[in-house]
This record gives structure tokens, C-alpha cells and sequence, in this order.
């Protein structure tokens, strides 16, 4: 059991990660909450689903351009709806959310229910680690999760775009008055964000069915693991996702899977109350000290 | 180089700056001088465009209103309603005053972020200036940008602002909040900058004393308005000036 609970639980972790990042890196960069995260992440999936299905793509362009897609969907919403309401947290959160809503009600509106509604695995088969058997999806998660988590690292540390998303989270005037376009790094973030998503979606999604009800699942584990490790924080972020994610295995094993949500949101209310800036909201304690 | 010809600005109904206008040549330093609340930033927000991202952002959630009127002809091009970013690069740098930084990044972050706008071999021929520079700062490379003492951070913002290449460089108040030794140190730095890059600069500061000796033609602000303009030496001598503040 403890094997299982191990190797399953370091999975769910990588999963959460995956999940949690993009929604981190908008909102560090930004300060925008993008609560269509959840249906951006939907939003590939069907992208993809249909791609391949009714124009009979090859998976992996499917995937491609679900993924562009879906980072031109967050584009477009921050160009149409969020530049309109940039600055103004409450209404930043209702407008996203209002968003997310459409789209997600929209699939469900439209029939896209059902068991039909699946991506295919990366690669069919499974490796036995110890005693415990690990399918090879889970395996390409765990690839794809690390080599993204390094990427983004080397990404918003080394290139120039980079380093003006890391500027304009810290102090969006000065970084104006160097020359960078605050309007347009939020955008991109937003858009890069949605992005994230998207990959998470399409590594994620092959394990199941593509449900409608998962875009809410996904925002609430998101907002989790960014409240809990910090928001803006991506090592925050990593931390926090193999904490919930071993407490929800844990839970799993030891008490059923309908508990798992309620650890995410008790984890949550716990943060909220003991550390409100998380594990390693950094920047917030930093300008605190100051 | 720079002209500016009948600026008003308006918050609200009150008047930040009023009818404000000054000609800034080429390869000089030019100094606003003026009390708190004379105008200064405003100028300087206005010069950089940094007012036009704070008005949009204001109408954008029904906020403040800000208005303006005037003209601003930067190397023969109207900027007046040109966004900040695009005044970059054209040569119009704002450093703003407190020294703002990037506190959660490391120094040479702070050079590298600045470099936006330039290429690789640029911002690192920069980086090395600024660091010959301000030699303080070498030793200072790794550390936070939010650690740094209040003199470095200014010395740091200069330097950000060196990284950009500008040709027209605007410092609000930077010698605000420092020891009177870390303010000979920048007003040596800037005397410096001048010399070697024939970089023409716009100083807005309330400290008349270490200013006014080094610049080539000051302009004297209250209540938004323009009220005495000279050279340096002009301006020392004038007894007003003298009255308000070297409170001879």
C-alpha cells in the first residue's frame, strides 16, 4: 500500500503541478485570477477531441493546435474583456469567471457528454516499478511535468520576454518606463498561461473521459495549490502540489476518493488562516519587511 | 531636442501643471527645481508618458480624471499622446523617483530586465559601464534588489536606465531620501554620465544646493507654474532662489 501510495502519490503531485502552473504564472505575472482557467483546460480538450475526430488530424497536430488555440482563446480574453477591467480584482474575477461559465456551459449545451469524448494515449502500455504497475501516460506526465517546470524556469529566468514577465509581476511602472508594454506581457501571460493549460490538458485528459465538470475541478485544485504555495511562487507552487497531492492519495487510500476535493478546499481555508501570503509567497513578505 | 510648449495637466479639476513650457537642448543638464508639490512629477510623468498608461488605466475603471493639454516635441515628433513604452524607444528614459526597482530580483536582473529593448552584446557593454560606473555596485551582483541600501537602489536605477541607451534621460528626485555623501556621490555619477556619453539629461529635484551648480540651464517650478529660468550660476546668484532654498 505504501508503495502504491509513493509512487501514485509523486503522479498526482506532478498532475497538480502541471494543472496549477499556468493559473500561477498569469496571476504572478498579471495579478489577473483567471478563473476560466478550468475551462481553458476543457477547451483543449474538446479542441483536440474534435480536431482529431471530425477533420481526422494526426493526434499530435490535433494537440498543436488545440494548444494554440486555446492560448489565442486567453488572448482574446484578455484583449476583449480583461483590458477593460484590468486593475479591479472584483470585477478581474467575475469577468473571467463569467467566461469560463460560457464556455464550459456552452460544451455542455451542445452535447459534449459522453464516454466518446476521449483523447488517445500517448503510447499504449505499462512499467512495473517495485510491485506497482504504472501506465505509460503517467509516465509521459511525469516527463512532460519536469521537462515544462525546468522550461519555464529557464524561460522566465534567461529570455528577454522572459524577464520582462518577471518585471512587469514585481513593478509594472518601472517596467513601463524601460519600455515594456505592460498591456501586452499581460496579455501574453494570460495567453501563455491558457497555453499551459492546454498541455496540461492534453497529457492529463487521455487517462479519462472529457467531462465538463472537470473545468471546475481543475480551477479548484488550482487555486489551491497557488494559495497554498504562495501565489506568483512557482517553487511555491511545486511544493505545495506534492503536498496536497500525497494528502489526496492519502485520502484516497485511507478514507475513499469523495474526500479529495474536501482537502484541497480544507487545505485552503488551513493557509488562508495560519500563512494568508502561503509557503513561499516571497514577494509579499519581501514588500511587508520593506 | 526637447520642447515642450504650454503644458497643463489637470486632476480632477485641480491643476498639477500650468501652462508649462521649457526647451531642453541637446547634450546638456537641465534642472526643474521646485518645492513638494511644485509639479515636478507630474512633468516628468507627463515627459515620460507614464500620466498617458495612468489615465487610460483611470478612465478604464472610472477613476480620476486626468486631463491635458500642451504639446511635447521630442527630436521633431509630436509625442504628446505617444504611450510610454513607444517614447523608450525613441530615446526618452524616466528614472522615477524613490528608486524604483525590481525588489524580488537580483541586481543584474534588474540590468538584464532593463535591457528589454536592446540586443545581447548591448546590454552587457552597458552593464559593464554602469559598473565601472558605480563600482559599489560589482560587489553587489547577486544580492537582492529589495536588500539594497536606499543610495545603491538609486545608483541601481541609474544604471537600469543607462542599460535602456537613452538619449534623453529624465531622473525625478534622485537624490531624495539620501545622505548628503551618497548625494555628492550621484551628483558626481551624473556629471559623469554627462561628460562621457554626451547623454542629455533632465533633473527635477528639490535640492537646489548640489544641483545647481552642474547644470546648464535650470527652470524654477511653484504650484505647477514656471516662475524663474537661467543658467546654474544665474540661478545661485538670484536672490529668490537664494531666500527658498539656501535659505539665505
Amino acid at each position: 500500500m505504501w508503495e502504491v501510495a509513493l509512487i501514485y502519490g509523486f503522479i498526482n503531485s506532478v498532475i497538480l503541478a502541471l494543472t496549477a502552473l499556468g493559473f500561477s504564472l498569469t496571476f504572478g505575472i498579471s495579478g489577473v485570477s483567471n478563473f476560466a482557467y478550468g475551462a481553458m483546460y476543457i477547451f483543449a480538450g474538446f479542441a483536440s477531441w474534435l480536431l482529431l475526430n471530425k477533420l481526422a488530424l494526426p493526434f499530435f497536430l490535433s494537440a498543436a493546435i488545440a494548444v494554440i488555440l486555446t492560448a489565442g482563446l486567453g488572448a482574446a480574453m484578455y484583449r476583449f474583456v480583461l483590458l477593460r477591467v484590468r486593475g479591479l480584482v472584483i470585477s478581474e474575477v467575475i469577468a473571467t469567471f463569467g467566461v469560463g461559465l460560457i464556455i464550459l456551459e456552452l460544451f455542455r449545451y451542445l452535447g459534449f457528454s459522453g464516454f466518446e469524448y476521449t483523447l488517445p494515449v500517448f503510447s499504449d502500455g505499462s512499467l512495473l516499478i517495485g510491485n506497482t504497475y504504472v501506465d505509460y501516460q503517467r509516465i509521459w506526465i511525469v516527463g512532460v511535468g519536469i521537462v515544462l517546470a525546468i522550461g519555464l524556469y529557464l524561460f522566465t529566468h534567461y529570455t528577454k520576454i522572459g524577464l520582462a514577465f518577471r518585471g512587469i509581476a514585481q513593478d509594472e511602472h518601472t517596467a513601463l518606463s524601460l519600455g515594456i508594454n505592460s498591456d501586452r506581457i499581460a496579455g501574453l501571460s494570460v495567453a501563455f498561461g491558457s497555453g499551459l493549460a492546454a498541455i496540461a490538458a492534453i497529457l492529463i485528459l487521455p487517462r479519462g473521459t472529457i467531462a465538463v465538470n472537470d473545468g471546475y475541478d481543475v480551477l479548484i485544485n488550482a487555486m489551491a495549490v497557488c494559495i497554498i504555495g504562495g501565489l506568483g511562487s512557482s517553487v511555491g507552487v511545486v511544493l505545495a502540489s506534492f503536498l496536497i497531492g500525497y494528502a489526496q492519495i492519502m485520502t484516497d487510500i485511507l478514507s475513499g476518493p469523495h474526500w479529495k476535493m474536501i482537502i484541497s478546499l480544507v487545505a485552503i481555508l488551513v493557509i488562508l488562516v495560519v500563512k494568508p501570503s502561503g509557503l513561499l509567497g516571497k514577494q509579499k513578505e519581501l514588500e511587508e519587511r520593506i | 531636442m526637447l520642447e515642450i510648449s504650454n503644458l497643463m495637466v489637470f486632476y480632477e479639476n485641480a491643476v498639477a501643471l500650468n501652462d508649462f513650457s521649457m526647451t531642453v537642448q541637446s547634450g546638456g543638464i537641465v534642472a526643474v527645481i521646485g518645492s513638494n508639490s511644485a509639479g515636478k512629477t507630474t512633468l516628468m510623468n507627463t515627459l515620460s508618458g507614464l500620466i498617458i498608461d495612468t489615465k487610460l488605466k483611470e478612465q478604464r475603471k472610472g477613476g480620476e480624471r486626468i486631463t491635458i493639454y500642451g504639446k511635447i516635441v521630442f527630436n521633431g515628433e509630436d509625442i504628446t499622446d505617444l504611450y510610454p513604452s513607444e517614447r523608450v524607444k525613441r530615446g526618452m528614459v524616466l528614472c522615477r523617483e524613490r528608486h524604483p526597482i525590481f525588489p524580488e530580483s537580483d541586481l543584474l536582473e534588474n540590468l538584464w530586465i532593463a535591457g528589454y529593448l536592446r540586443k545581447k552584446p548591448e546590454i552587457r557593454k552597458a552593464i559593464d559601464y554602469v559598473f565601472e560606473l558605480f563600482p559599489t555596485l560589482v560587489r553587489l551582483k547577486s544580492r537582492k534588489a529589495g536588500f539594497l541600501s536606499g543610495g545603491e537602489q538609486q545608483m541601481l536605477t541609474i544604471g537600469m536606465a543607462l542599460v535602456v541607451k537613452p538619449t534623453l534621460l529624465l531622473l525625478d528626485e534622485p537624490l531624495l531620501g539620501l545622505s548628503p555623501m551618497m548625494q555628492t556621490t550621484l551628483v558626481d555619477a551624473i556629471k559623469k554620465i554627462s561628460l562621457e556619453t554626451g547623454l542629455t539629461i533632465v533633473i527635477s529635484e528639490q535640492f537646489a544646493r548640489p544641483i545647481l551648480p552642474m547644470i546648464d540651464h535650470g527652470y524654477i517650478i511653484e504650484n505647477g507654474m514656471m516662475t524663474l529660468d537661467g543658467t546654474g550660476l544665474e540661478l545661485m546668484e538670484n536672490p529668490e532662489v537664494k531666500g527658498a532654498y539656501f535659505g539665505v
